[in-house]
């Protein structure tokens, strides 16, 4: 018998009545220890074992783990060691025998990264878990089991803290502290070593701002910061740490934002934006992670060494202004002094910002009232254009980039544009729309009649076949291409050839401009695709183009196909001629037309050597438009295999050209305007408008779902008669330019008109970062909807005598306008002071002139005066429930008298059935019909505007009567629609109703704010309970109006606003009204006040 | 011709006898030479409308210097022409004379309209909607075919010389309610429009009085053409010829096109700054640098 053996004999006895497996682990257990130690030390091993199983009912398992980890352990350290350890493990079995088991079975494997002198500070990091209860036990347990698996990646130390951030979870959910250990593990094993401590570090910040983030931190952070450039994964959780413990909650999704934001900046950038942002961090954390997330759109804007001078305009304001809040919004791009900068900075010039000029310059040039839109707006009409990088036009509209970035400096990419604008509305100034069949050329002879016939007698035949009988044509354009078989090639070259003219007229004509159109022109020639690549009726079309673009350096052709070449350039100088017109353009593309027809489409078989470039002789080619069909010419073409053709892609500044539909679309809007009426144009017909479009070169078919051609088409055609319904949108403003949207609309039939609104955009203040928020609301303008038609009149009626007495009063203020003129030498009365004194003048030999005379001169009045009304929720108030509030002493006056009481109310409750609670609105509604009665007796111009809407995207703004707009029942009846809707965002609608006074033209301006004095609304305000934002925005607002020399003044409906309006109004005029029989007494004194000149 | 010569050495001329002795330069336009010489000889008074700066004082002043020979009375250096610039205080004293202390007496003094009455000039009333109304009535017995001035505070009634013809000036373009021309004045007038003139025919004025060459000229009509485009769209009123004259004559005198148009042209009609920047680029796409 072994020692071993022995051992396990003598204490069979105690090993009973536990587990089955007990005496099993046991003697394995000694089996393990039994060469390691010595016999006493053996007895003390077993007796260990046997008091832990016996500590409490179910501590057997941590003695059967202790038995089965023993012989391990024992080989490894000394048996005091030994000793120690299964101590710890026993007075951890005092908490739990689970705690005792787990730390016991998970030694071994801690062992490989913890020495023995560690284990307590290990097994107390497992005992602070524990809190009495189950879960905190089970969290206990799972700690030590996953022990080993932390120790891999991190210090003792470090598990420490992770301890401390698991225990912080507990007092909030143990099933999250949970989860967090367990992944932990795994997280920590996947992060490089250097980014250990400081994810931990992080993860506690976090733990302590919202400790619900934690579990996000541990599911996304690895991820998230797998996109940062590893050097830089330190400093960046280091960062987020420091701001979340200055920031709190919005800790973690400043860090998952600033960490996606780099996910789209270069890796190799990250190392100065984040050193940038810890600069930041000190004055402002917050400010430090905006700076990360604006960072990919300001790189999109700025070179690196433009966006660190951005970035240091955003650092003045923080430290020389020591304005966080402002460098917040700096960085977060709510700021126009950040926009502004930017825009400033950057090379690249964005329409919005030079669109209004554009839209002038084009009218001058064209003539035409042009608007100029994005190039993306003309793509969602889907009516035929497709590309959005290019400029073109479909004679209305001149339709941009929205940006351009060519050129490294701003002022060329502006130029880029203007090239742009001049060669669109050179089509319309020179023409190339009005192109008209058979009319006469400048510089050519006509030869499309005798095509026609020619054409003619050719499809005849076909059509004798039973192919389908061709419509007579809608445009003359289109009459013009029916003539070639190849409708994409005569339209490849019709835009080339015209093209070409419009840009030799801008050069004749602009000098100033050809500088720059040449330096686009040569841009474009560089960018251009490789010839030899193409098919060679398509290359004579690209080196047309070349030639057109001002150079021909950049030609290569096949040296056996010269002369082919050379008449093609022959005929394009023709067109390049002073005076040559969109007729001589049909003549010359027909002709080349002839030229390429004759060149087949082939990838040309051409040595090296036998490409040309452009020679002596091909630069002097004098223009000539070629003879007949070029017989004669030895037919050597070279070999090579047929490729499909394609027209090359059009140069950016010239842009789609697509004459036949915008003939088309005049026509149409001719027809949709009535000149059909008149009998001399037929209407068109729906088939003669789908064969237009079938056959057009001009709409790209597999666009289209291709087994639905038909319904395609004829989509596609409404979307066309559509556009020729719409005004060329051109708003008369300046300055804003509305944006038209139709709510709803889009499936609406003839007959109900959908709402028309006009949007605009207006910056709010922000008044701690002290600097305005850029496009921040925006507003649409609409229609108010009608009422009843009874309101009005009875208003009226009801308000008989103040109506009278308001009238009265208003009249008694017109005399006012004279204005007595003295020191006259001529007028109706004698001054008697003057005369006088010219007297005493007189004989004292000074004074030759007698201006004595006084005249009453009749002053005009020039007042225009915008009502702006509060139509939000909050006037839904009923006066009389506020006026209770006040008068609630004179309610507790009935002396106890039951009977008092009741009379009170019951008069109370028949007045109210005569007459319902009159809420704020109500008084809003009655004051309009007294002012609109007063105003017209005076004459003076005035809008009554009523505005509500819900968050800084709808603010809504109703046209109730607009300035100028003559008053008639229609007013009336908007009058009566006057309702409570939603929230009162003041500030953008005092900005658009500045903008409309700005507009209108009077001497006098005054603007008048009726509401309850509660600007209120989503996101007015960093909360919902925020007020100050709203006060200054709408502050400020008004002081906007006074700086626009109009007079901005404040009707407060309600007793309450007082205080709360009075403070932002300190230097505005402004009045408290509570009841409508005070308003005809204020409202003379009060507009004679502010209507004074 | 009565000039008094002065000490001071400046040219003192009496009103009426103010005279065009040499031929202004005039490029007709269309056939308003011929309309106005008719108008002339049938004592039939003439409305002058068009824009500022579109030539119609430099036409009356022609026609002055033109009509010499219509005329048997005077001598041969032309009708005289006495212009009276129009505003809102003009009264009638102002047009029709007053009288004046001269120590213990009054003197009376004629004022311009009675001068060209008695001397039978032509009285040229520049930007007539300027007046006030009451004013205006003055003039209506002249313009019928007794062509009578009532001179109430003499009370007189003056008899027009031969060769008076009353001329007036009128600027439709900024017509408001206010200062519209009353019918009843309008209807006693036969009106001659003047427009600015064509492209080419601008170009050879501007050539003419500024001494631009015509390669100049011709750009800077079609800059005007160009700018006249954006007249309602930002512009009250379209470039003048005036203006564009002087722009010329700043270039002739070596100032570069682009700044000369800057100053002459852009910053001479507008004030607004989008406006103006708008304009500016179809200069500098017009003028090279
Ligand atoms: N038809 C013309 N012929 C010559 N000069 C002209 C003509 N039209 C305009 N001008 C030039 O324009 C200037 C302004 O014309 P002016 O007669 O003063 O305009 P208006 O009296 O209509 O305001 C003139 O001084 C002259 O230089
Ligand atoms: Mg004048």
């Amino acid at each position: 018998m072994t020692i071993a053996e022995d051992l396990t004999a003598r204490y069979a006895q105690e090993l009973r009545g536990f587990g089955a497996s007990l005496p099993d682990d046991f003697a394995r257990g000694a089996e393990g220890v039994a060469g390691v130690l010595h016999e006493a030390q053996l007895e003390q091993w077993a007796r260990a074992g046997i008091d832990l199983a016996n500590h409490s009912l179910r501590s057997w398992e941590a003695a059967a783990e202790y038995f089965r980890a023993s012989p391990g352990i024992a080989r490894a350290l000394e048996f005091d060691g030994l000793m120690h350890w299964v101590g710890l493990a026993t007075a951890l079995s005092a908490r739990s025998s689970l705690i005792a088991a787990a730390f016991l079975k998970a030694t071994p494997e801690a062992l490989a990264t913890l020495s023995p002198e560690q284990f307590e500070a290990w097994s107390q990091q497992g005992d602070r878990l524990c809190r009495g209860n189950w879960k905190s036990i089970a969290l206990a347990a799972l700690y030590f089991q996953a022990s080993p698996g932390l120790f891999a990646s991190l210090s003792l130390d470090s598990v420490g803290r992770l301890v401390d951030i698991v225990d912080q979870l507990t007092e909030r959910s143990y099933e999250l502290a949970t989860t967090c250990l367990e992944s932990a593990g795994p997280i920590f094993a996947r992060l490089s070593p250097e980014d250990r401590e400081p994810f931990l570090r992080f993860a506690r910040a976090v733990t302590r701002a919202s400790w619900a983030d934690t579990r996000l931190y541990f599911e996304r952070g690895p991820k998230l910061l797998e996109a940062i450039a590893p050097a830089q994964r330190p400093a960046f959780l280091d960062l987020a740490a420091r701001v979340t413990l200055a920031v709190g909650r919005q800790g973690f999704p400043l860090f998952a934002d600033a960490a996606a934001a780099l996910a789209s900046v270069e890796p190799a950038d990250h190392v100065d934006l984040l050193a940038f942002a810890a600069r930041l961090a000190p004055g402002s954390p917050q400010a430090a992670m905006e700076y990360l997330k604006s960072a990919p759109f300001v790189r999109t804007r700025l070179t690196p060494e433009q966006m660190r001078r951005w970035a240091d305009a955003g650092v003045e304001i923080l430290t020389t202004e020591r304005n966080a809040e402002g460098a917040e919004a700096f960085f977060r791009l709510e700021s126009t002094r950040a926009e502004e900068m930017m825009r400033a900075l950057s090379a690249r010039v964005e329409l919005t910002s030079v669109n209004t000029m554009l839209r002038m310059y084009a009218k001058a040039l064209s003539g035409e009232q042009v608007s100029v839109q994005s190039t993306e707006m003309l793509v969602d009409k889907n009516i035929g254009w497709m590309s959005e990088a290019s400029a073109t036009t479909e004679g209305t509209a001149i339709y941009l980039p929205p940006f351009v970035n060519t050129f490294e400096e701003q002022a060329a990419n502006f130029q880029v544009y203007k090239v742009f604008t001049t060669h669109q509305a050179g089509r319309l100034e020179f023409g190339s729309f009005r192109y008209q069949w058979l009319q006469p050329g400048t510089q050519t002879p006509g030869s499309l009649l005798e095509r026609e016939t020619k054409r003619r007698a050719e499809t005849a035949t076909v059509e004798a076949d039973g192919a389908k009988k061709r419509a007579e044509a809608t445009t003359s354009m289109q009459r013009f291409f029916n003539l070639f078989a190849d409708r994409t090639l005569i339209h490849g070259i019709f835009t080339v050839v015209e093209d070409t003219r419009v840009d030799a007229y801008v050069a004749r004509e602009y000098g100033g401009i050809r500088r720059w159109l040449r330096r686009l022109q040569a841009y474009e020639a560089e960018h251009r695709p490789e010839v030899r690549t193409m098919g060679l009726r398509e290359g004579l079309l690209e080196n047309l183009l070349r030639i057109s673009l001002g150079r021909p350096d950049t030609v290569r052709w096949p040296h056996a196909l010269q002369a082919h070449l050379g008449r093609a350039i022959g005929a394009l100088r023709v067109i390049e001629q002073d005076g040559a017109t969109v007729q001589d353009s049909a003549e010359v593309s027909a002709a080349i037309y002839d030229i390429a027809v004759s060149i087949p489409n082939i990838l040309a078989d051409v040595p090296e050597g036998d490409w040309v470039m452009a020679d002596e002789e091909m630069l002097s080619i004098a223009p000539s438009m070629p003879g007949g069909g070029g017989e004669g010419e030895p037919q050597m073409m070279p070999n090579g295999e047929e490729v499909a053709f394609e027209n090359p892609p059009q140069p950016e500044f010239r842009g789609d050209f697509k004459p036949e539909l915008v003939q088309l679309l005049m026509k149409l809007k001719l027809q949709q305007q009535g000149a059909q009426q008149d009998g001399v144009t037929a209407p068109l017909t729906k088939e003669q408008l789908m064969e237009l479009l079938e056959n057009s070169a001009e709409i790209t078919i597999n666009e289209w779902a291709e087994g639905d051609l038909a319904s395609s088409l004829g989509m596609f055609l409404s979307n066309l008669e559509k556009e020729a319904g719409t005004p060329a949108g051109d708003p008369k403003q300046k300055g804003q330019q509305p944006q038209q949207d139709q709510p709803g609309g889009g499936g609406a039939d003839e007959g109900e008109l959908p709402m028309r609104i006009d949007y605009f955009f207006y910056d709010e203040w922000d008044f701690r970062a002290a600097d305005y928020r850029p496009r921040w609301a925006r507003v649409g303008e609409r229609l108010s909807d009608e009422g009843d038609d009874d309101f009005y009149e009875e208003t009226l009626r009801k308000y008989h005598g103040l109506v009278l007495e308001t009238r009265r009063q208003f009249e008694l203020m017109r005399p006012e306008s004279f204005r007595k003129i003295k020191k006259l030498e001529d007028g109706h009365d004698i001054d008697l002071d003057d005369a006088i004194e010219f007297h005493v003048d007189k004989k004292a030999g000074v004074g030759p002139i007698a201006r004595i005379y006084s005249r009453r001169n009749k002053v005009e009045r020039d007042v225009a005066v915008a009502f702006l009304l509060d139509m939000s929720a909050s006037t839904d108030e009923e006066i009389e429930k506020q006026r209770q509030k006040y008068d609630k002493d004179d309610n507790d006056d009935f002396d106890g008298d039951p009977r008092k009481y009741f009379q009170w109310l019951a008069q109370r409750r028949a007045r109210q059935a005569i007459e319902p609670p009159k809420r704020i609105i109500d008084l809003e509604k009655e004051s309009t019909v007294l002012v609109v009665e007063a105003l017209e007796a005076i004459g003076d111009a005035y809008g009554i505007y009523g505005f509500s809407g819900y968050g800084r995207e709808n603010v809504e703004y109703h046209v109730i009567k607009d300035l100028g707009e003559p008053f008639d029942d229609r007013v009336q009846r908007r009058i009566a629609k006057i309702e409570p809707i939603r929230s009162t965002r003041m500030g953008p609608a005092i900005r658009h109703t500045i903008h409309k006074l700005n507009e209108y033209d009077a001497k006098v301006k005054i603007l008048i704010l009726v509401s309850d004095g509660r600007p209120q609304d989503h996101g007015y305000g960093r909360d919902r309970t925020e007020k100050e934002y709203a006060v200054h925005d709408t502050k400020q607002a008004l002081v906007e109006a006074k700086r626009d020399g109009i007079t901005p003044f404040l009707i407060t409906v309600d007793k309450e606003g007082h205080d709360y309006l009075k403070q932002m109004c300190d230097d505005i005029g402004y009045e408290v009204v509570d009841n409508i029989e005070s308003l005809p007494r204020r409202l003379p004194t009060l507009y004679r006040h502010l209507a004074a000149e | 011709m009565t000039t008094t010569e002065q000490a001071s050495g400046f040219k003192q001329i009496q009103v009426e006898d103010f005279r065009i002795t040499q031929e202004p330069y005039y490029l007709p336009i269309h056939d308003e030479v011929a309309l106005f010489e008719a108008a002339y000889d049938q004592k039939v008074p003439v409305l002058l409308k068009g824009p500022t700066g579109s030539g119609k004082t430099r036409f009356v002043e022609y026609m002055s210097w033109k009509l010499h020979r219509h005329i048997g009375n005077v001598d041969e250096e032309g009708v005289p022409l006495i212009t009276v610039a129009c505003h809102e205080d003009l009264t009638a004293s102002d047009l029709v004379g007053r009288y004046l202390l001269e120590g213990d007496d009054t003197r009376w003094i004629d004022g311009p309209i009675t001068r060209a009455v008695k001397v039978g000039a032509i009285c040229y009333l520049d930007e007539i909607v300027e007046a006030r109304k009451d004013t205006t009535v003055l003039i209506h017995p002249l313009t019928d075919y007794r062509r009578l001035l009532p001179v109430e505070k003499r009370g007189e009634l003056l008899e027009a010389a031969p060769g008076f013809l009353l001329v007036m000036s009128y600027n439709p373009g900024y017509q408001s309610a206010l200062k519209d021309l009353k019918h009843s004045t309008r209807q006693r007038f036969v009106a001659i429009e003047f427009n600015y003139p064509p492209r080419d025919m601008e170009a050879e004025i501007i050539h003419m009085e500024s001494g631009v060459d015509r390669a100049i000229a011709q750009d800077l009509a079609k800059l005007a053409e160009k700018v006249r485009n954006l007249k309602e769209h930002g512009l009250a009123e379209g470039v003048s010829t005036r203006l564009l004259v002087y722009a010329g004559k700043l270039m002739a005198k070596g100032i570069s096109p682009r700044r000369a148009c800057q100053t002459g042209v852009v910053w001479a009609l507008t004030d607004d700054i989008e406006v103006q920047r708008s304009i500016e680029e179809v200069v500098t796409s017009i003028f090279d640098e």
